[in-house]
C-alpha cells in the first residue's frame, strides 16, 4: 500500500509529540493530578509505537496492547491510591513533599 | 479530480493527517487547561482520538478496548478531582524544567526510533477476528493470562489497602 511509509512516519511523529507533552506536564507542574494525567498521555504514545512495531502480525499487537492497557489501567489505580493516601495525611496534593530539595 | 478525492488512500492519509493534529491538540489540552475536569475530559478525548488512529492502523479490538480503558480513566480522574480539590487547586507550573524534560524525552525517544527504524516498520495488518484471538488467548497464552489476571486482582487489594490504611 502507497500510504504505509507516510502512515508509519505520521505515527511516529505523534507519539513523539505526545511523550513529549507529557513529559512537560510530568515534570513541570508540581499538581498529583495533573502528573498523573500527563503520565496517561505518556502511556496513549507509547502504546501507538507498541501497535506501530508489531503491525506485522495483528494478532501478536491486539495481545500485546491490551495487556499493556490493563497493567497500566491497574498501576494507575495504585497510584490513584497512594495518591488518596497523600491526600488523607497532607489535605493537599502537591508533589513537592515529594521531591527531594534543590531539585 | 473527484475519483482523485474519494480514492480510499487519500481518504485514510487525510484522515491520519487529522486525527495526529487532533491527538496533539487534545494532549495540550491535557496539560494547560486550568480545571483538572476539563482536564480530564480532554484525556477522555485524547484516548478516543487515540482509538480511532488505532482503528484506522486496523486494530479494532484494541480500539474498543481503548475507549473503554479511558472512558473509566477519565470519570476515575473526575471524581478524584471534585472530591479533593473541587475540579481546581493549588498548582504551580516551572516550565523551564517542564520543557527541558519534553525536549529530553522527545530526543531519547525520537533518537531511539529514528536508530531503531521503527518508523518503517508498519505494514497494513490481516485483520484478526475476535474468535481467532480468543482462541490463541485460551489455548496458547493461558498461563500468561492466568499471571495477568493474579497480578491485576493482587494490584487491587493493594490499591484497597493503601486507600485504606491511616497514615
Amino acid at each position: 500500500m502507497a500510504v504505509e511509509p507516510f502512515v508509519g512516519s505520521a505515527v511516529v511523529v505523534v507519539s513523539v509529540g505526545l511523550f513529549a507533552i507529557g513529559a512537560y506536564g510530568v515534570a513541570g507542574s508540581n499538581n498529583l493530578v495533573r502528573q498523573l494525567l500527563s503520565i496517561e498521555v505518556m502511556f496513549n504514545s507509547i502504546i501507538l509505537l507498541v501497535i506501530l512495531l508489531l503491525s506485522y502480525d495483528s494478532i501478536l499487537a491486539t495481545l500485546y496492547s491490551v495487556v499493556l492497557t490493563s497493567v497500566v489501567a491497574g498501576e494507575i489505580i495504585v497510584v490513584i491510591a497512594v495518591v488518596v493516601s497523600l491526600y488523607r495525611a497532607s489535605r493537599s496534593l502537591t508533589s513537592e513533599p515529594l521531591e527531594e530539595p534543590g531539585v | 479530480m473527484v475519483d482523485g478525492l474519494l480514492d480510499p488512500d487519500t481518504l485514510g492519509t487525510v484522515a491520519v493527517v487529522g486525527l495526529s493534529i487532533s491527538l496533539l491538540l487534545s494532549g495540550y489540552l491535557v496539560i494547560r487547561v486550568k480545571d483538572l475536569v476539563y482536564a480530564s475530559l480532554a484525556l477522555a478525548l485524547l484516548g478516543s482520538l487515540n482509538a480511532m488512529l488505532i482503528a484506522l492502523l486496523g486494530f479494532a479490538i484494541v480500539a474498543a478496548f481503548l475507549v473503554i480503558v479511558y472512558v473509566g480513566a477519565a470519570v476515575m480522574f473526575i471524581i478524584v478531582s471534585v472530591s479533593m480539590l473541587g475540579g481546581g487547586g493549588h498548582e504551580e507550573w516551572k516550565p523551564f524544567r517542564g520543557l527541558v524534560s519534553a525536549v529530553v524525552a522527545a530526543a531519547g525517544l525520537g533518537a531511539a526510533v529514528a536508530l531503531t527504524g521503527i518508523y518503517q516498520a508498519y505494514s497494513t495488518p490481516i485483520p484478526a477476528s475476535l474468535r481467532e484471538i480468543s482462541e490463541i488467548i485460551l489455548s496458547k497464552y493461558v498461563p500468561v493470562m492466568g499471571l495477568i489476571f493474579v497480578a491485576l486482582a493482587a494490584t487491587l487489594i493493594e490499591a484497597v489497602a493503601v486507600a485504606k490504611a491511616r497514615r
